[in-house]
């Protein structure tokens, strides 16, 4: 049975304009996403990930611009509609948690009256119907109800952020796009958020976009991966046949760099991430890769399917 | 190393580093370049007033009375007239820009060189005299300027110089209390904690970690003040008040008032001082926001907030 | 052991919260609460000291380091008192214990290339007589540490990504010789990828210079990877110490046993199977921790005693301890190790 895809991204190109030309952090991406999965996004800082999501939720602001690019959600074309139909999509369908909001809560304002301002600036909802569809989504993210009357620098990290996560759902929306909502959380509270965000599939069937360069963190709840590198994405697969079988060899690394208490030996990739505005000719990543043949740095290898539903972009 | 080492290094750097970086910053913010660039072509008028007036007056002064027929329309001779005392306005108006900027920049100069000074005292020693210093320079802030420099330009005879340093006590409260603060934020950096770590001392840190990035808002603070000086001038000019051989646009600007020119019909003897006047402010507005265009990071908001 | 490198006894750091202007109360929290531990020099040894936001162990590094002066207790640093030894001396402590910061980005001033920072400390520490010397110094010490002066030097930090600025870091760290360093957080804002590369030159410096690590950090795979002996710290207390291996492997206080099953293995066969229980302490609570076990609020081993005293530090197996009523005295012993 073929399910219909929530999402899909066809060779989609994000440039920004600069003096030294154009920048093109995402050069030519192109996967989908099924519904009710969790969906990573892997990659080291600068690889364009962030710009990926930003791009496919038409957050580019100039000089950044979509240069080519298809981008169907639902099978609506999301480049085709303007500012007001955009808007309505947003946060009733498409919901997106950037990087660091958690840090944009209103410093002013108790948690409810945020969540509640939230609701009624998008619907006609009443404000007594918003207070309990805030304090129920509260709950659902784990949040004991006191929550709602607090302020935000009465709150923890780890509970800004799942207040974070409360209000993106408040609308209830097919698909939750979260930017490194992690990064900056202990390790007991990550665990809670991870749980948090692997709950909104489970229990609720939301789809989850889940954007962060830690590959342990992957691991914990997602279904499908994607390696991004240098505007590009090297591979797409399943979680566990990722892990258990990188194709590319930038997978293979990245996976073996990864400091574990199960291993005693790491190995780290050598060189360095190469610059957006000079990336290398061919695969991007022939310079630092151990198996790089000539073909490799003329070449661009494209993402073919090699296994079952495994997408890879290499000469071998 | 010695002081006076260090200061040459220091303005080699300065220089080197910040005509690299100045042109980036020109680059980003197109306000900015309309600011400096309207800043440009005042200070250049002023800088010229005097070969101007020389060719178009031949030798002779702007302030000369009767040097032309009175109250002539603006024509090609005249570009703007001339007023009760066959002054050509043009040529005055020119003067005034001069006069006005040159108070300015007395004025602007030691209220910054002061505020610089005792903010940076204040921030390096830190401790008791640094809350002595805050506390002196909060009080003068408070102080009413306005009837004191009143009182004074009515009692006392003025010159150039007098009026600049007058302008001057009033304004350098105000930014030695931004510099202090801007040295304070400073002092928080990781940077200087790292230069702790590395055994520099409280003198070494102030002036080769926090110094440097200080520079930016002195100059800032530097147009602030040059600008807030010909207002405060003009302020006082329009009350009568102020030295009559000093013909500053805020000079021109009321004795064409009170000469009835409006009136009388004569629309280019308000008009043109107070356009000078209304340009220099917006150019200073304009680099002001300009700048804060390319310091401050654009804030992120949350989709559909 | 004699004449340990560091020694910390009793260390309390107490901040004030509140009651400003003499209205409302005057409270404070304690961020280190009497803390005591040792480094040894002999066998420089790598001592992680694990801990998360708010356990205080970013102010235990600034105690050590004098930017921070503590409440109560002595910091001996080869048995000399280190508050006085600064006020004397600042530059010979300076060459003894230095400090690797946690933001790549902050610590460069964006006024200078980040050349800088390597030749003040030259200057500082007179560690060269000629501007050629200090030249060859940083080119030298710079492909020690892997890196390329052709392709670093010279530039500013915007240039740099955050691995290289950080690992510029440790060629300052090789220039200056330390015998103590303090890694604080030193790897939390740099690609998991690329930490591997910084801690494998931590090591190399190690082993190079004879010198002893510190290693601050919230992440038990970064301590298990390169430290070879661990301390546990909850809310400014010390929980657990012991050799890092045996205490991932087997941790006794039920802290470290949180910390220890919240870590994401990366293996999508080996998830967490249990879900984990919010712990958010408020303040109220922090402040009436003090006569009990800090960790008595959410333990799910609690029992009444952990609420009415505080457990001490006691020796439960050979070279671990534990600070838990969980664990009686095991091991009676002349010398704690």
């Amino acid at each position: 049975m073929v399910v219909q895809k929530i999402l899909e991204v066809v060779d989609l190109r994000v440039y920004y304009k600069s003096i030294y030309g154009d920048v093109k952090s995402v050069d030519g991406v192109s996967f989908s996403v099924n519904p009710k999965e969790v969906f990573g996004i892997a990659g080291e800082s600068g690889c364009g990930k962030s710009t990926l999501v930003e791009g496919v939720l038409r957050l580019i602001v100039p000089p950044g611009y979509i240069k080519t690019g298809k981008i169907l959600y639902k099978n609506n074309d999301l480049l085709s509609l303007n500012d007001e139909e955009l808007r309505r999509l947003r946060w009733g369908e498409l919901s997106y948690i950037p990087q660091g909001s958690m840090n944009s809560l209103n410093p002013v304002l108790r948690v409810e009256e945020q969540m509640v301002d939230a609701i009624t600036s998008h619907t006609d909802t009443p404000k007594e119907e918003a207070r309990e569809m805030a304090i129920a989504r509260l709950k659902e993210v784990g949040l004991p109800v006191e929550v709602a009357r607090m302020y935000p620098h009465e709150l923890s990290g780890g509970m800004k952020q799942r207040v974070i996560i409360a209000t993106s759902i408040l609308l209830k929306p097919s698909l939750v796009v979260a930017d490194e909502p992690v990064t900056a959380l202990d390790v007991v509270v990550q665990k809670g958020v991870l749980q948090s965000i692997a709950n909104l599939r489970d229990n609720y069937g939301i789809t989850v976009i889940f954007v962060a360069h830690d590959l342990a963190a992957h691991a914990e709840i997602v279904d499908r991966l994607v390696i991004m590198y240098a505007g590009k994405i090297v591979e797409i697969g399943s979680i566990f046949k990722i892990f258990e079988d990188p194709l590319h060899p930038y997978s293979k690394l990245l996976v073996a760099a990864i400091p574990s208490i199960e291993k005693d030996v790491v190995e780290g990739i050598p060189g360095l991430p190469p610059s957006p505005l000079n990336w290398p000719t061919g695969c991007r990543f022939h310079p630092r890769c151990p198996y790089a043949m000539p073909i490799c740095s003329t070449k661009e290898p494209p993402l073919k399917e090699m296994k079952q539903s495994r997408l890879v972009a290499c000469h071998l | 190393m010695g002081l006076s080492q260090l200061l040459k290094i220091g303005g080699l750097l300065f220089f080197k580093r910040f005509s690299n970086g100045f042109i980036s910053i020109l680059k980003t913010s197109p306000m900015l370049r309309a600011g400096l660039g309207i800043l440009l072509l005042i200070v250049l008028m002023a800088i010229f007033e005097p070969l101007i007036n020389g060719y178009l007056l031949k030798g002779h002064k702007s302030t000369e009375f009767g040097l032309f027929e009175r109250l002539l329309p603006p024509s090609y001779e005249h570009p703007l007239g001339t007023d009760h005392f066959g002054r050509d306005l043009f040529a005055l108006q020119l003067t005034g820009l001069l006069y006005s900027l040159v108070i300015g920049l007395i004025a602007g100069g030691v209220a910054t060189i002061i505020a610089v000074v005792i903010a940076v005292t204040a921030g390096y020693t830190g401790g008791k005299l640094d809350a002595i210093l805050n506390s002196a320079t909060n009080a003068i802030l408070v102080i009413p300027s306005l009837p004191i420099l009143i009182a004074i330009t009515a009692y006392v005879r003025m010159d150039l110089i007098l009026m600049s340093l007058t302008l001057a006590v009033f304004s350098w409260p105000g930014a030695a209390r931004a510099t202090r603060a801007q040295i304070l934020s400073l002092k928080e950096m990781s940077y200087v904690e790292l230069a702790k770590v590395s055994a520099l001392n409280k003198v070494e840190i102030m002036f080769t970690e926090i110094l440097p990035n200080l520079i930016p808002y002195i100059i800032v603070g530097f147009a602030n003040a040059i600008v807030g000086a010909i207002l405060a001038e003009t302020g006082l000019r329009m009350i009568g008040l102020g030295p009559s051989e000093i013909p500053s646009i805020g000079f021109l600007l009321n004795r064409a008032m009170d000469s009835g020119a409006l009136a009388q019909g004569y629309y280019q003897m308000v008009l043109a001082p107070a356009f000078l006047l209304i340009l220099t402010f917006i150019s200073l507005n304009l680099i002001n926001v300009g700048l804060e265009e390319v310091f401050n990071p654009r804030l992120k908001k949350i989709t559909g907030g | 052991m004699e004449n340990p490198l560091l020694e910390l006894r009793n260390v309390t750091k107490d901040f004030r919260i509140g009651g400003g202007l003499g209205l409302g109360e005057k409270r404070s929290v304690k961020a280190v609460d009497n803390v005591s531990f040792t480094v040894s020099g002999e066998n420089p040894t790598i001592l992680a000291l694990v801990g998360e936001s708010g356990s205080g162990k970013t102010t235990i590094a600034r105690i050590i380091l004098g930017l921070l002066e503590p409440t109560s207790g002595q910091i001996l640093y080869e048995g000399r008192n280190v508050g006085d030894w600064i006020k004397k001396d600042e530059k010979s402590y300076r060459r003894n214990v230095q400090v690797i910061f946690q933001d790549p980005y902050g610590i460069y001033n964006p006024f200078y290339r980040v050349d800088h920072v390597l030749y003040k400390v030259i200057k500082k520490f007179g560690l060269a007589s000629s501007s050629k010397e200090a030249d060859n110094m940083v080119e030298e010490s710079m492909r020690a540490m892997g890196l390329r002066p052709e392709d670093l030097l010279g530039r500013y930090p915007h240039q740099l990504s955050g691995g290289e600025r950080q690992r510029l870091m440790l060629v300052r760290i090789l220039l200056i010789k330390p015998k103590l360093v303090i890694a604080d957080e030193a790897v939390s804002m740099i690609d998991v990828s690329l930490r591997s590369i910084f801690l494998n030159n931590l090591q190399d410096l190690r082993s190079r210079l004879r010198m002893a690590t510190l290693l601050i950090t919230h992440d038990l795979n970064i301590a298990h990877y390169i430290s070879d002996e661990m301390m546990v710290l909850c809310h400014g207390r010390i929980v657990e110490t012991g050799e890092t291996k045996a205490v991932v492997k087997d941790p006794l206080h039920p802290y470290t046993q949180g910390l220890v099953s919240a870590i994401p293995i990366p293996d999508p066969r080996k998830r967490w199977k249990d879900t984990v229980e919010i712990e958010e302490v408020t303040f109220k609570e922090l402040l009436a921790q003090r006569q009990r076990c800090i960790f008595s609020h959410i333990c799910p081993h609690v029992m009444p005693i952990c609420k009415e005293e505080i457990p001490q530090l006691l020796k439960v197996k050979p070279r671990r301890k534990a600070a838990c009523f969980l664990y009686p005295k095991v091991m009676e012993t002349a010398k704690s190790k």
